[in-house]
């Protein structure tokens, strides 16, 4: 069905984008209004929407026709599915919330329009890409949130490591879009359109052949591993965090990291024509989140635990992702979305209220000073450890629980390591998240500030959030699964799984061995934190240096790089270029003297040029002869 | 009978000769009496073209380039007078400043 | 070719020649009014009474006589003895060759014989007449018209802002100094 709604999705964010852009320094106050109203319209349409999706089946829009040449057209097209309808609702929903918070948060700051600019053209773009019918009209998107996350994170470009930062999550993204060409390429070789809608039939995909068909598989994953930080690419996920915390939450937290998943569960014809590339998903993802967990417990910029948790559960939907419950996946996107976002704004209104003081051991005993943000703090830390009836752990377990029922040869012999490890990871993640809160709210407040509690404007949409964070999994477990029967594939077989109340207080038994640890190590017995630093020196050694993947990087690619580059400077640029150059600008600069002879001033001498020029003319170029 | 040829012959002989009289010269005023003759050589083309096909389109065209030349003589001949304030002199080879 | 046609065109040749060789530029005026002349005889021969009088009143009238007027106010009587040299003239000469060359023939091939007109039974004929041009000019040109008294009005305009600016100065050379006032 057409409906323009669905272009008014896109464009009223983007309108808004150009208007505060536009406006400038002279909409300082309204220009926070103007962005939120600008989403909350678009989220509004999305609802209703949503709202007639039952009846109409799916909605789709033409904006223009893009390309058209020889045989190809890609005219640039909208659809709305239930798979997007439930992207577009959280992205909107949350981007809305986001929007609301940051009015407060960067109420101080003197490039509020040109922030709100491009938090609106952020979510522009995030809605392209997950509105587009094609994968081209994807990749727009796809490079739009990219574009954004780099202004965004580098928003305070004056400091050169917030500028670098910025630069580095580009640079890691492009990396993941090569993969999305070659995706692109391999797909259009063999089935001649790269149409969603075609993409996901089966005939259609029964014409890529073996060999190619696991390239575009690989390929694909590679995107995703840019956009959603796996491994090897994760790095910019955490430096990142140098932007203003809104824009953490809204891009690192609810919508862009998600984007690799959004991809992977649309293509899922794709992934799986090859089934040894869900097992390379399921492993890399393993590994991720393992690592990133571990980092995550040794960090102390409270920016940065939330970073690497970030991480930690994108790899867990990519360990959904690998054994095929796509639904779950989708599903640990939506929780995920409702507690880290309101995780990392609490974070930043402890930022805000702690004078912009982002090290852990400089707060504590916060929950005094600010109750309403630990309150937040807290519900969406049991969220994310995964204690029922909290949201987190109906989207967790779901993943845990479908893990034994893939079936993918690959991983078959391998599921008890798999679920073990898996496990282990759910352990670390209650562990370190209560880490951090206790370091932030509990105990006594170690830092020479005055705390204070965030203004109403802040802490309404936190509140909101630590709402959905504790009912939403409760609400929507019984029908979100069933909801995405059409777009997903199996997920009625993973519907089937309902836990007994037994089932509840087993599956919650890991998240409480984490809560148990941290408060035991960081409360109660500060002696036996020490007696396990040293025990567990290496791990942690590791867990500070961040697995040392940055240094890695640093040896093996950019050390070699830059030696090449000064090599080929030196000797290419100085002789080659630089002189080849000078000798061009100084045999122009001669011909240049020789001609300017010519213009002596003398109108006769002009008059003779001109005479000549038209008698040639005449002699060259009339018609008849 | 009268060969068109020959009107037409007359009309590029015409503009020749004051094309290069326009390169020979270097008094000014001459110059411009010499495009005034192109001019006409391109009228007498017009007219003659004029008749040739048989309506008055060509003859209402030379109207018009008498207007543009009466412009022109007002204003070149004011800018011979400012020239000639200014240099002393109308002779093209004595005003050359406009070069590299 | 008819006589009167013959006639005019030899008066027309040579005294165009005059306007390029004397080296007086006052009897390279009076040969370009003589030209103009001729031209003017050639329209009415060939019918457009119209034009040959706005030619006689326009042109060798009141241009002319503009021209006149400034040489005699400058009061320049010869121009100076330096010549272009040889090159050039050739130069020159070879380029108005060319053109000519190249201009005529393939007139002369596609039209010589395909259309003649006698300048006798053209004289009779009212369609160059001031009523008929005029009809032309206020019927279908008469935007064009309109715009090219726009043009009259820019050019009367423009020549007295350029003639009025040094009134102040008092002798050439002195631009510089007696701009200043």
């Amino acid at each position: 069905m057409n409906d323009s709604r669905l272009a008014l999705v896109v464009l009223a964010p983007l309108i808004g984008a150009v208007l505060t852009y536009i406006l400038g320094k002279s909409s300082q106050k309204i220009s926070g209004v103007i962005a939120s109203a600008a989403v909350i319209v678009s989220f509004l349409c999305v609802g209703s929407l949503w709202a007639e999706l039952p009846t109409a089946g799916s909605f789709g829009v033409t904006l223009s026709s893009w390309l058209s040449f020889g045989g190809i057209s890609l005219p640039l097209e909208l659809y709305f599915d239930k798979l997007s309808a439930v992207m577009c609702l959280v992205v909107t929903g949350i981007g809305a919330l986001i929007h609301i918070y940051s009015i407060g948060y960067m109420a101080e700051d003197e490039s509020r329009p040109r922030f709100f600019s491009y938090l609106n053209l952020f979510i522009a773009a995030m809605l392209v890409l997950v509105l587009g019918k094609s994968l081209p009209t994807i990749f727009i998107g796809w490079e739009g949130v990219g574009l954004c996350s780099y202004l965004l994170i580098g928003f305070w470009y004056t400091n050169p490591e917030f500028a670098s930062a910025g630069r580095k999550a580009f640079v890691m993204n492009r990396i993941g879009d090569v993969g999305f060409i070659v995706a692109m390429a391999v797909l259009y070789h063999s089935c001649g359109s790269l149409d969603i809608t075609v993409l996901g039939k089966p005939e259609i995909l029964a014409r890529i052949p073996a060999e190619l068909g696991f390239i575009a598989g690989i390929a694909l994953f590679v995107a995703a591993t840019g956009k959603s930080a796996q491994l090897p690419l994760f790095t910019w996920l955490p430096d990142a965090m140098a932007g203003p915390t809104p824009v953490s939450a809204l891009i690192h937290a609810a919508t862009m990291v998600t984007a690799g998943v959004y991809l992977m569960a649309r293509m899922h014809g794709v992934v799986e024509l090859d089934s040894a590339v869900p097992a390379v998903i399921l492993w890399t993802a393993l590994a991720t989140s393992a690592i990133a967990a571990i980092i995550a417990m040794s960090q102390n910029d409270i920016k940065k635990v939330l970073a690497y948790s970030t991480v930690s559960q994108l790899g867990f939907m990519f360990i959904a992702v690998g054994v095929g419950a796509y639904g779950f996946a989708l599903f640990h996107v939506v929780t995920h979305a409702f507690f880290k976002a309101c995780l990392f704004l609490s974070a930043g209104s402890v930022i805000h209220g702690c004078h912009h003081e982002q090290d852990m051991r400089r707060m504590g005993g916060l929950a005094k000073s600010m109750p309403l943000t630990c309150f937040a703090y807290g519900v969406s830390t049991i969220a994310i450890a995964g204690i029922p009836p909290f949201s987190g752990y109906f989207s967790k377990h779901g993943i845990l629980d479908a893990i034994p029922l893939t079936g993918n040869s690959y991983l078959q012999p391998w599921l008890g390591v798999i679920g073990l490890i898996a496990t282990g990871i759910t352990v670390l993640t209650a562990f370190y998240m209560f880490r951090s809160f206790i370091l932030t709210f509990m105990g006594e407040y170690r830092g020479h500030e005055h705390p204070h509690e965030a203004p109403m404007v802040m802490t309404a949409p936190v509140l909101m959030l630590a709402v959905l964070a504790v009912v939403g999994g409760a609400f929507l477990s019984p029908i979100f699964l069933p909801y995405l029967t059409g777009p997903l594939p199996k997920v009625a077989h993973h519907a089937a799984t309902h836990p007994g109340i037994l089932g509840y207080i087993l599956g919650s038994l890991p998240a409480l061995v984490g809560i148990a640890a941290a408060f035991w190590l960081f409360l109660i017995s500060p002696a036996a934190k020490e007696f396990f630093r040293k025990v567990f020196l290496p791990v942690g050694k590791l867990s500070e240096g961040k697995f040392f993947v940055d240094e890695i990087y640093e040896i093996s690619v950019l050390t070699p790089l830059q030696k090449v580059s000064n090599v080929s400077g030196r000797i290419i640029d100085q002789s080659f270029f630089l002189g080849g150059g000078e000798a061009l600008g100084k045999i122009s600069r001669a011909l240049g003297e020789l001609t300017a002879r010519v213009t002596t001033g003398q109108v006769g001498t002009y008059v003779l040029f001109m005479f000549c020029a038209a008698a040639l003319f005449v002699y060259f170029f009339l018609p008849v002869r | 009978m009268e060969p068109v040829i020959s009107y037409i012959g007359l009309s590029a002989l015409l503009f020749t000769i004051g094309g290069i009289g326009l390169c020979l010269r270097r008094n000014a005023i001459v110059l411009f009496m010499c495009v005034e003759m192109m001019l006409n050589a391109v009228n007498l083309a017009f007219v003659t073209f004029s008749k040739l096909v048989g309506n008055l389109d060509g003859q209402v065209a030379v109207f018009f380039v008498m207007v543009i030349a009466a412009a022109e003589s007002a204003i070149g001949l004011a800018i011979i007078l400012s020239v000639f304030r200014s240099v002393a002199s109308i002779e093209t080879t004595d005003s050359a400043e406009l070069k590299w | 070719m008819s006589f009167i046609g013959f006639v005019l065109s030899a008066v027309a040749v040579a005294s165009a020649l005059g306007v390029v060789i004397f080296r007086n530029p006052l009897t390279s005026a009076f040969s370009l009014i003589i030209n103009l002349l001729a031209m003017a005889g050639l329209y009415a021969a060939m019918g457009a009474h119209f034009l040959a009088v706005t030619q006689v009143v326009v042109y060798a009238g009141a241009i002319m006589v503009l021209v006149l007027f400034v040489l005699m106010l400058l009061n320049l009587k010869f121009e100076s003895k330096r010549r272009f040299g040889i090159f050039r003239t050739a130069v020159a000469v070879a380029a108005g060759v060319l053109m000519f060359a190249t201009i005529v023939p393939p007139i002369m091939a596609h039209f010589d014989t395909l259309s003649t007109f006698t300048l006798s039974e053209n004289m009779t004929k009212s369609e160059g007449s001031v009523k008929a041009i005029g009809t032309e000019l206020y019927g279908r040109y008469m935007v064009q018209f309109e715009l090219s008294s726009l043009v009259l009005l820019i050019g009367v305009v423009g020549a007295v802002m350029l003639a009025k600016r040094k009134t102040s100065q008092i002798g050439p050379r002195d631009g510089a100094a007696g701009g200043a006032q």
